[in-house]
């Protein structure tokens, strides 16, 4: 009996005493997310819940080195598998056998991952950051033609993007330019990302100068691969070069972004952004971005069955060529935002708009809700049949 | 940020000890000016927002500047939400850069955006990153001293120049006659000269590294009835600050 309380007591010792040392070493923050989706289909309202668990370390292991990784937990209940022929109209959908119907299937499944999982390593002439990390390009509120690797949610933008395996090096040159290299590896040399870029300012704008080439494929979803098992597609070169710019003019907040994306096999195309944003005195915030895609159809009629499922699939950021997103927000309250959302898809006359509010309930805990009515015709990009919907989520930082 | 959080120099006191009667508007806020400008600053402060129903947000952060008050750097430490998110002040706000550590975005606003409140707090950045606004911005008038804060002070008027793009029209100021440090200002609605939106409150005084320092701050909204409190927890001034420290380098840290 002694032996055993003598080693539960080291034990406890030791373990208060690593976890002493692992509290002075690494940072353990977070927040814990419960949402609500529901979407309204065929006068029936269905429901989906998810909870998630982010866990952050991060940890300063000296000037030079910084750890920092995150795991997510995310668990899915109630209407957990969605059907994307049920969202789409009929002509669109007409030349897709009753067989293939399940194949056309989003799952919500539980998952566990690590996010992000990097190392940063500073040097006097420059940063190296070896791992899983987040890469953002681009200076577009919601839509970025210069980022290859993300796709923002319209609804909400500013939602953190998923982790890319990645060594970025990042050279400042003087205090106001900096030379970045990135090496995102897959199987081989030929099919990995490479991306260089080089930011600089000037005059109170700031610009980027961008080349990306990046394996891409475009998936006929007509099509079933017997090989793979999947939908066949052919992967091939995307070369990527943009600029992108933001500043004030005339007071105004200004930003640009162009992408000329040039495909080995498929069509090249162009994208660019155009915005402009104010804050009035009595702190409403307005902001009109303009989206311009040649990869998008110029009216809803040439929408096709694969640009759906290309959209859905994030191969390509819109089927539609011009849209516009306007925003409107207010502090109700000091603890309280409203914001109306409202896209335009100028190139089939569709409208979705979006109310929003945002709430600090208590010292980190935040609440946001949001509704979205499509007010389309059949057949465009915003559809009322798509479903009016919205969402609910309580957020707990720790 | 320098208007809120420093000092003034034990020489600039003594001389204005003996030439006080004597100074026009424009003489006393250069002297205010001098004494708010010491040309690096590091400080820890406690921001805590106080809403009309009585609810209370509290911020921490640290806060680096250089050039007197031209370069801003402010890191948050609390609360969870906000930890990690740094914002980046250059040429007196005119350029300023946000950090969103989760989604690893840099985002740079434009001038507009320093009439935004900081953090939803009754701070404006442009009320924490102006620099020399009170010299560069304001024409200074003398008006009749008065009492404030059971303090004897010079009350002056600022009326904004022409060529200012800044956020009030006029400020009503009142310096304490001692050591030209600004005890109270009103801040003034940018179209509508009479009408009263902030009033800034300094306490709390004391001497570090020769400066002397108000350690509270309070700045009441006249328009929300609500009012923010920031308490400085750490000071320092005139320490070494490499520019290098003002950058989307460092702002990524």
């Amino acid at each position: 009996m002694k032996i055993l309380v003598g080693s539960l007591t080291i034990l406890l010792m030791l373990s208060s005493f690593v976890t002493a040392q692992i509290e002075d070493m690494v940072d353990i923050f977070g927040y814990f997310e419960t949402q609500i989706m529901g979407t309204q289909l065929d006068n029936k309202v269905y429901q989906l819940f998810s909870n998630k668990l982010r866990l952050d370390l991060r940890s300063d292991i000296s000037e030079q080195v910084t750890f920092a990784a995150n795991v997510n937990f995310i668990t899915y209940h109630g209407k957990k598998e969605w059907y994307i022929l049920d969202f789409l109209p009929d002509k669109v959908t007409g030349s897709i056998s009753d067989e293939l119907y399940p194949v056309f299937k989003l799952n919500f499944e539980d998952e566990i991952f690590l996010d992000n999982a990097y190392l940063k390593l500073r040097f006097d002439l420059f940063d190296v950051t070896i791992g899983k990390q987040q890469i953002s390009t681009g200076t577009g509120y919601v839509w970025n033609p210069t980022d290859v690797f993300n796709i923002k949610d319209l609804f909400d933008p500013t939602y953190e993007q998923p982790g890319h395996n990645a060594i970025m090096i990042e050279i400042p040159i003087g205090y106001d330019y900096t030379v970045s290299g990135l090496y995102s590896p897959e199987s081989d040399w030929e099919s990995s990302t490479k991306m260089v870029r080089m930011k600089g300012r000037a005059l109170h704008f700031d610009y980027t100068l961008i080349a990306v080439e990046r394996e891409w494929t475009f998936h006929d979803y007509t099509r079933l691969d017997t090989e793979s098992g999947g939908f066949f597609g052919i992967p091939q070169k995307r070369h990527l070069f943009g600029i992108s710019t933001v500043g004030e003019l005339l007071g105004l907040g200004v930003l640009a972004e162009y992408a000329y994306n040039d495909m080995q096999y498929s069509r090249s195309f162009q994208e660019w952004v155009a915005g402009i944003n104010y804050t009035f005195d009595f702190q409403t915030y307005f902001m009109i971005e303009y989206y311009h895609n040649t990869l998008g159809k110029e009216k809803s009629s040439e929408y096709t069955f694969n640009d759906w499922m290309r959209l859905f699939s994030n191969e390509q950021k819109t089927i539609a060529r011009d849209q516009v997103y306007v925003l409107i927000q207010h502090p109700l309250t000091e603890l309280l935002d409203g914001g109306l959302t409202s896209v335009i898809c100028l190139s089939d006359q569709s409208v979705v708009l979006v109310p929003t509010l945002t709430y600090s309930l208590w010292e980190n805990v935040d609440v946001m809700a949001y509704f979205s009515f499509n007010l389309g015709e059949a057949g465009t990009l915003y559809d009322r049949n798509l479903g009016n919907g919205g969402m609910f989520r309580a957020r707990i930082y720790f | 940020m320098k208007r809120i959080i420093t000092g003034i120099s034990l020489s600039l006191l003594l001389s204005g000890l003996s030439l006080g009667q004597e100074l026009t508007g424009e003489e006393i806020i250069q002297k205010v000016d001098d004494i708010l400008s010491p040309n690096t600053s590091y400080g820890k402060a406690e921001m805590t927002i106080i809403t009309t129903s009585g609810d209370e947000r509290t911020f921490v952060y640290d806060s680096w500047s250089k050039n007197e008050g031209e370069k801003n750097l402010i890191r948050y430490l609390s609360p969870s939400r906000v930890k990690g998110q740094a914002t980046l002040m250059l040429n007196h706000s005119d350029d300023i850069w946000m950090y969103f550590p989760r989604t690893s975005r840099v985002r740079k606003l434009a001038s507009h955006a320093k009439k935004q409140k900081m953090q939803g707090s009754d701070f404006s950045y442009e009320d924490l990153g102006s620099g020399d606004a009170f010299i560069e911005d304001y024409q200074a008038k003398r008006l009749e001293d008065e009492m404030m804060e059971e303090k004897d002070c010079y009350k002056l008027e600022l009326t904004k120049k022409e060529e200012s793009d800044l956020s009030y029209s006029r400020m009503i100021m009142w310096v304490i006659k001692e050591n030209y440090y600004p005890v109270v200002i009103d801040y003034y609605d940018e179209d509508d000269p009479q009408k009263h939106l902030k009033r800034l409150v300094q306490s709390e005084f004391k001497i570090i590294d020769n400066y002397p320092t108000a350690m509270q701050v309070v700045m009441y909204n006249k328009t929300d009835n609500t009012y923010t409190k920031m308490r400085l927890l750490e000071i320092t001034y005139n320490l070494p600050l490499d520019d290098a420290m003002f950058t989307e380098r460092e702002l990524k840290k």
